[in-house]
């Protein structure tokens, strides 16, 4: 037997899967080959870790939390459904129509406040009457007093 | 290739359970579907380990094994009224523990995707699994049992979810052929070729492992 052919064989050799004659085979070519040998030593020793693992610790606790599980659950659906109906409607209303409410207010308070007169003043158009300084108070009579 | 160890049904080992703690199955399912709280204790009592290890086989974590066989219960306790008796209960808890696993590997795959920055800053290792010390005489043989056992998750994980819901049913719960074919609902046939392929596949993979010096 080759090397190749106990590589593609090795873990049904391992679980006892194949023909007697061919388990002869592997067993020989094991005692020969110790690369071989050290290999199915490995994948004995790996496949083995299913074993250990197949009987894990119960956990004493296990029905307790399954149990608290369910009634936590169950209060959470008794709980959505005990809210009323008209909660659940009024109050998203009562929201969108403060939202509303709100805008409305807030475009009335940005429109100009003198909205009746025909036509509008806007503050580059206003005429500013010339005021001169220097007539009304020279620095000649500022500087004598 | 079958194996005679291979039918030798665990469920004769259930039934003869069922009957030392006192109720059949069938007086279980009707109980359960009155509400019977007694009843669901029973039942959780009866199938914890079988359900646990099922979920520990796909999911190789104790903690979320646990969780997950925690919703198998809940859903079993909430869907007991559209359970028919043409199945066996432990086929139907089977069920759904292995699609509540792969419900879970798969929710678990996209969500490491977007924790992998956060588990890498943190320095977190998820695949990690701690191995009681009953099984590892020293530190350095508890060491080598992690490391072996880390790969053997890690192969097993990345076999397609058919061969690997066939190899655990078989290898973790030691399922027939018949019963698997049960629970995931294919023939004998098709049960006995995906684990001879998932077999090959470890195989294969532990070899390539083993060239590369990974144990």
């Amino acid at each position: 037997m080759k090397c190749k052919t106990l590589h593609t064989k090795i873990i049904f050799f391992l679980e006892g899967e194949l023909p007697a004659a061919e388990m002869e085979q592997m067993k020989i070519h094991l005692l020969e080959c110790s690369e071989c040998a050290a290999f199915a030593e490995e994948m004995k020793k790996t496949l083995a870790i299913i074993s250990n693992e197949k009987t894990p610790q119960l956990n004493p606790f296990f029905y307790t939390r399954v149990k608290a599980r369910l009634e936590n659950q169950t209060e959470q659906v008794v709980a959505t459904r005990q809210v009323p109906v008209l909660v659940r409607i009024l109050q998203p209303a009562l929201f969108s129509l403060l939202l509303l409410a709100g805008v409305y207010t807030g475009i009335k308070i940005g429109q100009p406040a003198n909205v009746n007169s025909d036509i509008p003043v806007f503050a580059e158009n206003e005429v500013v009457p010339y005021f001169n300084e220097m007539e009304a108070e020279s620095i000649e009579n500022f500087l004598m007093e | 290739m079958l194996n005679a160890s291979y039918f030798q049904s665990p469920c004769l080992i259930a039934n003869f359970q069922e009957f030392k703690f006192g109720m059949t199955e069938t007086e279980i399912i009707q109980k359960l579907q009155q509400g019977n709280e007694q009843a669901f204790k029973q039942l959780v009592g009866l199938y914890q380990k079988r359900v646990v290890n099922t979920c520990f086989g796909l999911v190789h974590n104790t903690e979320d094994a646990e969780d997950i066989a925690q919703e198998v219960f809940i859903e079993v306790f909430r869907s007991i009224q559209n359970f028919r008796a043409d199945a066996k209960l432990s086929t139907w808890l089977y069920r759904i523990a292995v699609n509540r696993s792969l419900n879970f590997i798969r929710d678990n795959k996209r969500r490491k995707w977007f924790q992998s920055v956060d588990d890498i800053v943190r320095g977190k290792n998820a695949s990690i699994e701690v191995i009681s010390p009953a099984h590892s005489e020293t530190p350095a043989a508890e060491m080598e049992n992690r490391q072996r056992a880390n790969i053997l998750h890690e192969v097993i994980g990345s076999l397609p979810e058919n061969q690997k819901t066939a190899f655990t049913l078989n290898k973790y719960e030691d399922l027939s052929y018949k019963e698997i074919s049960e629970v995931m609902e294919m023939s004998v046939s098709s049960v006995e070729s995906l684990i001879h392929r998932a077999k090959l596949n470890l195989q294969k993979k532990l070899y390539n492992c083993y060239k590369k010096k990974c144990f």
